[in-house]
């Protein structure tokens, strides 16, 4: 199978704190892969780092075999990254702010045009596509910038907390569509607190720590890895992460 | 129409969002500019065309007064360029430290460079369209009726957005390096300030040395214009030469710019990614000291007292905005610090000059207290009534100016008590009165507004809080120098226009 996105020894430092620590794993087309940790695990940095907005200290990031650090432009042709807040441009109204998202990534006119509407119909936003992004709640702006995400048709995605401030429906609708792209052969990479999310939808689940991968695998690979038997994701990953209390 | 991802889309893309940034809509705002363009156009004709007769034709090269006039352009333009720097590092602030768009745009495979290049051609191109509005009608006039040479003070100004822009990346990157991100922030609004503030802390200063004392005679002003008539050829009337159609100094000065400006843009973009990274992880390793942090302590005025002052000192970006306005009192010094001024004369200054420093700053408080209230929700969702919340939020924002003040009006008034006296009651009534109305006048906004200084209040607060300030100046100011019932008449003016901008407190939104 393809390999997607493949991360070795990837490090990053803050001011002497290890953000991420020689984080190494790999995502195949065609697979969902969750990126699970607590907070300030650094999940997010390594997403980023992959999205070309935070260079490595060291390591190895290849996106369908584009090693991403020597020839950035051209990974990037090939990912999508949707941000945990969906920063939109507040004084353009959807439809614009699809047309320079298109514009960005060099889609075809015609395409854009069709994938725009296509995708603004699908997240419910058709009707507010002339509507400027100030006007848009949490939930609409995050579906905005999902359809941007999703307009250059990406093979590798990474989704940064893709589900948070969506409703129901939304959440629903949002899920299928990542699901959509999985089957379509794109790989996919999502960090999310909602662990059902990843129970439900993942292919492999990754946990990270204090920047370092603790384990990864099928849910069912992890609960053996865990020795959590027939344990739910949230118990592993509680099992895992959570640091017994120092005694006194 | 040009190709998508190529420099000239970006900075449509970019020139497009400014004229959206504005209050107007797009297209009633084109109308009236183009309005207001086409007035100045009108009477700039009426002006120019009689002033170019009178006017010798440039350049100003080995005339008799050739030296003044070139001098008199080089203050405009340095007053001009100054203002555009000040600018221009906001701008360049902003563009690495706010996340806005860069992470979609440097997720897209368009090479960071040329983003950044259009970012800052934007920048330059932004801090134009006032001064161009301004000059370019007098220039086009004095170009038809007087020389075409004067078509060069165009390019001039065109030039100097870019210079303005290429020196703001270098301080903005320097900063960057020598200090870091936190404190690169906070200085640069600094640097920002003193640079729009530069020319006319320059004036004042000048105008103090030269003028001995209050009265100035015909001989001494003759004598201080005859000391202005430089050598037109000196090397720092370049600039102005070059604005006035000499063909070697445009030639220079463009030179200049086209070395500045990429210099500014190659270096800025060489580690925005990094700088822009490096500010994004400001914010991760700010602690607070556990035992300080224990204990809920008394009522809800303190409570909200001691929030306010938490956030604004622990917000340097915030206090250096705040305090800045002090800058522009500094000409103030100056003057009350000349040795050949009467006594009296220096201690009845202050009053005026306290009471309207009180009233800005209070004003900036109140609007950081009420209208940039992170989260107004919390506040109203919370079982205390509205108009306790304002009084705690009144005072917080009152108390730290008249703390402040406490020192120098303690001094006046044991120097000299009336003055004193007076000064006090203005600083009391103008923090008071400002800070009442932006309680009474408020609208929401953020606290980032405030820094980036684009935080806006109603027009009518606006005005009144200007109002009223001047009412209660005036009145500080004629009680300090000896005339109280004169002084009787703007405070009863303040007081009427502070009665007409009352506005009661919103009830509390009753629960079902």
């Amino acid at each position: 199978m393809t390999t997607a996105l493949r991360v070795r020894n990837l490090t990053k430092s803050y001011g002497g704190k290890r953000a991420v620590d020689g984080i190494s794993f790999d995502v195949r087309a065609g697979e969902l892969y969750a990126l699970l940790g607590p907070n300030g695990a650094g999940k997010t940095t390594t997403l980023r780092m992959v999205a070309g907005l935070l260079s490595a200290d060291a390591g190895e990031i290849s996106v369908f075999d584009v090693d991403a650090r020597k020839s950035p432009l051209e990974a990037k042709r090939l990912v999508a990254w949707l941000p945990d807040e969906p920063l939109l441009y507040d004084k353009l109204t959807a439809w614009e702010y699809l047309e320079f998202v298109a514009g960005l990534w060099g889609v075809p006119s015609a395409n854009a045009r069709s994938e725009a509407e296509h995708l603004l119909k699908l997240l419910g936003l058709w009707e507010n596509r002339n509507d400027r992004c100030e006007t848009f709640s949490r939930g609409m702006k995050q579906k905005a910038v999902l359809a941007g995400a999703l307009l250059h048709d990406p093979k590798l995605m990474m989704l940064d907390e893709p589900l948070t401030g969506l409703d129901a429906a939304a959440s629903r609708l949002v899920k299928d569509l990542i699901r959509e792209r999985v089957v379509q052969g794109a790989g996919v990479i999502l960090t999310t607190h909602i662990l059902e999310v990843a129970e439900r939808m993942a292919d492999r689940i990754g946990i990270i720590k204090d920047g370092k991968l603790l384990i990864e695998g099928s849910l069912e690979e992890l609960r053996t890895q865990a020795g959590a038997q027939g344990q739910s994701l949230e118990d592993v990953f509680l099992s895992l992460t959570t640091q017994p209390a120092a005694a006194p | 129409m040009s190709r998508p991802g190529s420099i000239r889309w970006l900075m449509a893309h970019e020139l497009r969002l400014f004229w959206r940034r504005g209050k107007l809509s797009p297209k009633s705002g084109l109308i009236i500019v183009g309005l207001m363009l086409a007035g100045w156009l009108a009477l700039s004709f009426f002006m120019f065309r009689g002033l170019a007769g009178v006017l010798p034709p440039p350049p100003f090269l080995d005339g008799p007064g050739d030296g003044l006039a070139l001098t008199a352009i080089g203050v405009a333009i340095a007053f001009i360029g100054s203002v555009m720097t000040s600018g221009a590092i906001l701008a360049a602030v902003d563009a690495i430290y706010t996340r806005n768009d860069l992470d979609l745009l440097l997720s897209s495979p368009i090479p960071p460079w040329r983003m950044l290049v259009v970012r800052s051609c934007a920048i330059a191109i932004g801090a134009l369209p006032l001064y161009a509005g301004l000059l370019a009608p007098p220039l086009l006039w004095l170009a038809v009726f007087s020389s075409p040479l004067w078509l060069s003070g165009l390019v001039v100004l065109t030039s100097l957005a870019f210079a303005a822009t290429g020196l703001a990346l270098l301080v903005v990157t320097g900063l960057f390096r020598l200090i870091g991100p936190r404190r690169t922030r906070v200085l640069a609004q600094v640097i920002s300030a003193l640079a729009g503030a530069a020319v006319f802390l320059a004036f004042q200063l000048f105008n103090i040395n030269t003028r001995g004392g209050d009265q100035v005679s015909q001989e001494e002003m003759m004598a201080v214009i005859g000391r202005l008539n430089f050598d037109p050829q000196v090397w720092w009337l370049l600039p102005s030469r070059a604005f006035t159609g000499d063909l070697a100094s445009t030639l220079a000065w463009l030179v200049a710019v086209a070395i500045l400006f990429p210099l500014g843009v190659y270096v800025f973009s060489r580690r925005f990614v990094a700088d822009a990274a490096a500010a994004s992880a400001m914010g991760q390793r700010k602690r607070v000291n556990d035992v300080r942090v224990a204990q809920v302590r008394g009522g809800l005025m303190q409570t909200i007292l001691r929030k306010e002052m938490r956030l604004l000192i622990r917000d340097p970006l915030l206090l250096s905005q705040v305090g800045l306005q002090l800058i522009y009192f500094l000409p103030l010094v100056f003057v009350l610090f000349r040795p050949d001024r009467g006594l009296m004369l220096v201690e009845a200054s202050f009053a005026p000059a306290l009471t309207l420093l009180a009233s800005a700053l209070a004003s900036s408080l109140v609007w950081i207290t009420v209208s940039a209230e992170d989260a107004p929700d919390l506040i109203s969702a919370a079982p205390v009534g509205p108009k306790a919340v304002d009084r705690a939020k009144l005072l917080a924002a009152v108390a730290p100016v008249l703390g402040l003040m406490a020192l120098p009006v303690a001094i006046l008034l044991w120097r000299e008590p009336l003055a004193g006296a007076w000064t006090a009651a203005g600083v009391i009534c103008s923090s008071f009165s400002a800070a009442l109305i932006g309680l009474w006048r408020r609208v929401q906004g953020s606290r980032r507004d405030f820094v980036r200084r684009r935080a806006k209040g109603t027009l009518m607060a606006g005005l009144g809080q200007a109002f009223v300030a001047l009412g209660i100046t005036g009145a500080a100011g004629l009680g300090a120098f000896g005339w109280p019932w004169l002084a009787v008449i703007p405070a009863i003016l303040a007081a009427t226009v502070l009665g007409v901008l009352y506005k009661p407190t919103p009830g509390t939104t009753s629960a079902t």
